[in-house]
């Protein structure tokens, strides 16, 4: 319980750090607002083109879109500790501080930074989401919103996991590796639209290594009232918890990975 | 004499440029996987409905995007520093022309990076299917055109830089005004979507953008989606632009050395 006060209590003073330079936040803001509008703009003028993608209508893929829009600008507005500064805490030596406190490192890493600047790109996807859902008229019911809620939360655990990847290596390399970035982009471009469109080898990829299928794409079918694989509806509801199942994974890894670091000094 | 200097300051920078191989590996695999992933999407969409354009000139379009992605989004980020602090004060002893110099350092910059990270992603998509690679260019005339194209192409993207760098002299935080250009450049210059998938009236206004000039236009003229007759045309549009936005960035920049205020020591 004190934690989720630090949390919270850390959120409320970056938040008044980052309104401390309005006109920088503001342009910031807008150019979020630019970058994502452009990536929903690809998906309308490929609908506009193509009409269908498979088994997809147009208002499914607005949905799938905004689905992963939201999942993935949560994750980076409040896990910013570990998408954006963990690198530069690792290279500056920052990090010793954060191990010399009576708190978990995670948790320490988490409260230390947070991007409200995301949330233009937030807008935009639940914008998609709720366009997509009306445009392929979905009958909304309690269980249906539930699903919605822990398809994205446990993505945020999934997306949240692929930037902790990165951190692990950025503990044994010092420098950020941003190969790793390929999966967690990669992942957030391709997973844009339904896994199923995909060759053999992606559609694997991201289901079993990378399970964005899992998280993501099974339960947004099921409130589509679709499916992905042509699994039964109830599946919608436990595939998502292999994001958690990733974190937990990932976590542990980076725990170990925490015990090899070495201090660069300075 | 001054051809000389700009002819040292773009080798040393060539140079560094080819010190970061470890980056460029990276970048490779990186800009792979996004090419295979954009490459399996439009062969879905192929599939359920085909268009006039052919597949094989959109994954060409694709790869060559990729290949040659380094020259959109790269840029001095020592400059940027330099503004902050005031360290511009030394280039501005320099005996060369501030915008000169620094137009020298991104071209060669923004060509060195662009050509270490395209051999190898070409190499690479040359060996996948027909329809998955890169095709071959329609003929010898339209590759040199395509060559030509990219080189003005290249002046474009450098003097566009320069006029964010500009801008920046003023505002000293590069980050707001530097993330709106590159996002607008990622969409209105086909790397998130092929600007010859986009709507056919919009592509009448697109390609005479700027940001069109720098790989769209080239692309086109290889996969012949141009024919070579048209390509004085396209050339001239470049230079236009390239005179264009190359003297915009001047002006600019000499207005502001007039009122530059370094920012302390």
């Amino acid at each position: 319980m004190n934690t989720i006060k630090l949390y919270l209590r850390s959120m409320a003073i970056l938040m008044k750090c980052q309104f401390q330079y309005p006109v920088s936040f503001f342009l910031q803001t807008i150019g979020q607002l630019v970058m994502e509008g452009g990536e929903f703009l690809a998906v309308l003028l490929i609908v506009d083109r193509f009409d269908t993608l498979h088994q997809w209508t147009p208002g499914n893929l607005y949905f799938f879109f905004g689905m992963m829009s939201v999942s993935f600008y949560l994750t980076e507005c409040f896990g910013r500790g570990v998408t954006g500064n963990f690198p530069n805490m690792v290279r500056t030596g920052q990090l010793d501080t954060v191990l010399l406190r009576p708190r978990g490192v995670l948790t320490q890493v988490l409260c230390s930074a947070i991007d409200p600047r995301r949330i233009t790109c937030i807008a935009i996807g639940s914008a998609a989401l709720v366009l997509g859902s009306r445009l392929s008229q979905v009958q909304w019911t309690w269980w249906k919103g539930l699903l919605l809620i822990e398809a994205i939360g446990m993505s945020m655990f999934l997306i949240l996991g692929l930037f902790l990847i990165e951190a692990i290596f950025c503990i044994y390399s010092v420098k950020s590796v941003e190969m790793v970035n390929a999966l967690t982009y990669g992942g957030r471009s391709a997973c844009q639209y339904p896994v199923d469109i995909y060759p053999r080898p992606l559609r694997t990829l991201f289901s079993a290594a990378v399970p964005f299928a899992m998280t993501l794409h099974v339960p947004a079918a099921c409130i589509l009232d679709r499916s992905l694989y042509g699994w039964p509806s109830w599946t919608a509801f436990v595939s998502p918890l292999s994001g958690l199942v990733f974190f937990t994974a990932v976590y542990l890894a980076f725990r170990k990975a925490i015990l090899h670091y070495r201090s660069t000094g300075s | 004499m001054k051809i000389k200097a700009y002819a040292s300051v773009f080798r040393m920078r060539w140079k560094m440029e080819i010190q970061y191989r470890g980056a460029m590996i990276g970048g490779v695999i990186c800009q792979v996987f996004f090419g295979l992933i954009l490459v399996s999407l439009y062969h879905a969409l192929y599939d359920g409905k085909p268009q006039s354009i052919p597949m094989e000139s959109v994954s060409t379009y694709v790869w060559l995007q990729q290949a040659f992605f380094r020259m959109l989004l790269s840029s001095d980020s020592e400059l940027a520093g330099k503004i902050r602090t005031g360290d511009i004060a030394y280039d501005l002893s320099r005996p060369l022309n501030l915008y000169g110099y620094y137009y020298v350092r991104i071209l060669a910059l923004k060509l060195m990076g662009s050509i270490m990270r395209a051999v190898p992603m070409l190499l690479f998509a040359a060996c996948l299917p027909k329809g998955w690679g890169v095709m071959l260019p329609v003929s010898g005339g339209a590759l040199c055109c395509a060559i030509t194209a990219l080189l003005v192409g290249l002046c474009c993207v450098c003097a566009l830089e320069n006029i964010t760098m500009g801008i920046t002299m003023r505002t000293l935080d590069p980050k707001g005004i530097q993330s709106i250009l590159n996002l607008l450049m990622m969409t209105l210059s086909g790397n998130l979507l092929p600007l010859t998938l986009f709507p056919d009236s919009w592509q009448k206004v697109i390609t005479m953008l700027p940001y069109a000039q720098l790989l769209d236009a080239p692309i086109r003229l290889y996969t012949g989606v141009y024919a070579i007759t048209f390509a004085p045309r396209v050339l001239l549009v470049q230079v236009m632009w390239a005179f264009l936005l190359g003297g915009m960035g001047v002006l600019l920049w000499r207005r502001n050395q007039h009122r530059l205020i370094i920012q302390g020591g």
